[in-house]
């Protein structure tokens, strides 16, 4: 499924006196894959409810495609944009994993759905058979993630995808990631894990206290160190060993990092 | 150094499990340890943990075999998903935090001593008084890691204690453990963020379907960081540099 564009048109949000948003302006373009980063309590998450219209804002309009979402519910949101919660167990309720990830597409009537091609693509298949609340919170965490993608929608809003995760589990979860890129579907990722940011983004965008505060193309904002240390955060491996080494190409992304390394000669270990 | 927790032998199993969750684990951990545990997900890692502070299977059901000691007298754990240790009676973050010490049956004053300190220590003080319900993730697990200080406990077992957290909130966490240690407690750390973990702790142990598989210094057992895949890809012999100064020394261009 090709994705649709998300806009946000001066939208402020308030959780009673504590305003968390404070006029959002952000256009996301169909197919674009886009990182929301920023300290905690900037609104971030906020934000990505207003997309799928779990939270509704006091003023301002939200867009996906040709829906206003002022006009959805919920579970109309669904059918187009997919959204994971930060936190799983919030969206995990069947008998076992395999029942859990086909809840959608079953609701939907769809028979069709690659319930199996996620399972297996997520490494769950060995899990399918278990209860959610059995397996450990950060495989609850990729069954949140398949029964969202098993949907197929055109917009992906992911809270935190790879928080918890190991590295194995991280590599699948971007590997999904792309695939679903290479398909055209827009992808909004909440993280604060730069390496992944640097693995799946285009383009980042930084909010601090309920505004944004950078909207620049990926590579560029993770090797502009002074915008780094201003926000207070690190650049990725691949960036750090790129700037380092003066290597070419400005590797953001590991395999980037390993393609200019090899060739390189290795001192052994001093000890 | 007498050791506040040991285990010879410990074999746990969760209660109606068909497995056993951890096997024939032996560790010490005394005053001064940062002991970081890692493994894939469904290791043990966390189960580890329990059994270290005798949360398990005292809390959570469940069956051990082998010898456990625990001297400590105060064993306190953050899990990895801070909304589950809410006390849920307290309206303010301050109350949250002040909660444990106020239950040890300290003075008012010390009470309030100790939730400030905490509160410092996490640099949290402009939350004191919101309600934890309307926290963001990051700064609950913040709170709840302030909560756990707040009773000083002698063995502080933290789950994936930044998960939730931002970079930098989660680099000064970190930067906390060695201070904490150095103080008198044992820590020791489950997680899959070994970048953090290589740089705080003192000792490690991997495991693999509950048995330790390998221990002893940082640099040997993590040896599955981002660096390190990067490095072994690209051809640089074993021992792989776990963070990106030690990749530097080893690669010459």
């Amino acid at each position: 499924m090709s994705g649709c564009d998300v806009r946000v048109v001066g939208v402020r949000y308030a959780y009673g006196e504590q305003e968390a948003l404070r006029g959002i302006d952000l256009a996301i373009g169909a197919g674009e894959q886009v990182a929301l980063i920023g300290p905690n309590g900037a609104g971030k998450t906020t934000l990505t409810r207003l997309l799928v219209a779990l939270r509704r804002p006091s003023a301002g309009r939200v867009t996906v495609g040709d829906w206003d979402v002022a006009g959805k519910r919920p579970d109309e949101m669904a059918r187009r944009v997919g959204y994971a919660f930060q936190h799983a167990d919030q969206q995990l309720f069947a008998r076992s994993v395999e029942d859990d990830v086909g809840f959608g597409p079953r609701c939907l009537g769809r028979a069709t759905a690659p319930v199996q091609d996620v399972l297996g693509e997520l490494g769950l298949r060995p899990v399918s058979g278990l209860h959610p609340y059995d397996v450990p919170a950060p495989v609850r965490k990729l069954v949140a993630l398949a029964g969202v993608l098993v949907m197929e929608p055109c917009v992906l809003v992911l809270d935190e995808p790879t928080a918890g995760l190991d590295r194995a589990q991280r590599e699948r979860v971007v590997a999904a990631l792309r695939r679903r890129a290479a398909g055209g579907v827009t992808v909004l990722a909440v993280s604060h894990d730069l390496g992944f940011v640097a693995e799946m983004a285009d383009r980042v965008v930084v909010m601090r206290d309920g505004r944004i505060a950078e909207d620049r193309a990926a590579r560029e904002l993770l090797y502009d160190r002074g915008a780094l240390a201003a926000l207070g955060l690190r650049p990725p491996p691949a960036v750090e060993i790129g700037l380092a080494l003066g290597l070419t190409g400005q590797p953001v992304r590991a395999e980037e990092a390993i393609a200019a390394l090899k060739g390189s000669r290795w001192r052994e270990r001093q000890l | 150094m007498t050791a506040l927790v040991t285990l010879e032998g410990v074999t746990f199993t969760y209660p109606g499990a068909d497995r056993p969750a951890l096997v024939d684990v032996s560790l010490e951990l005394a005053a001064g340890d940062v002991l970081v545990v890692t493994g894939e997900s469904g290791a043990g890692a966390s189960t580890l943990l329990l059994v270290a502070t005798g949360l398990a299977p005292r809390v959570v059901g469940g069956r051990l075999t082998g010898a456990r000691r625990i001297e400590a007298r105060r064993c306190g754990v953050v899990f990895a998903r801070p909304w589950t240790q809410l006390t849920g009676l307290c309206p303010t973050v301050r109350d949250e935090i002040a909660f444990g010490p106020a239950s040890q049956g300290l003075p008012r004053e010390a009470v309030l001593a100790a939730a400030e300190r905490a509160m410092e220590r996490l640099h949290i003080a402009h939350l004191a008084g919101r309600e934890p319900a309307q926290l963001s993730g990051g700064e609950l697990q913040r709170v709840v890691v302030a909560a756990v200080l707040a009773v000083e406990p002698e063995v502080l077992g933290l789950d994936d204690p930044a998960a939730e957290l931002d970079p930098e909130a989660a680099d000064a966490l970190y930067d906390l453990l060695p201070a904490i240690a150095a103080a008198g407690t044992a820590i020791v750390v489950a997680t899959p963020d070994l970048e953090r973990a290589a740089r705080v702790a003192t000792r490690a142990v991997a495991l693999e379907a509950g048995r330790i598989v390998a221990r002893g210094a940082p640099a040997d057992v993590l040896g599955g960081t981002e660096v390190a895949g990067i490095a072994r890809a690209a051809g640089c012999p074993p021992p792989f540099p776990l963070d990106v100064p030690a990749l530097l020394r080893r690669v010459s261009r």
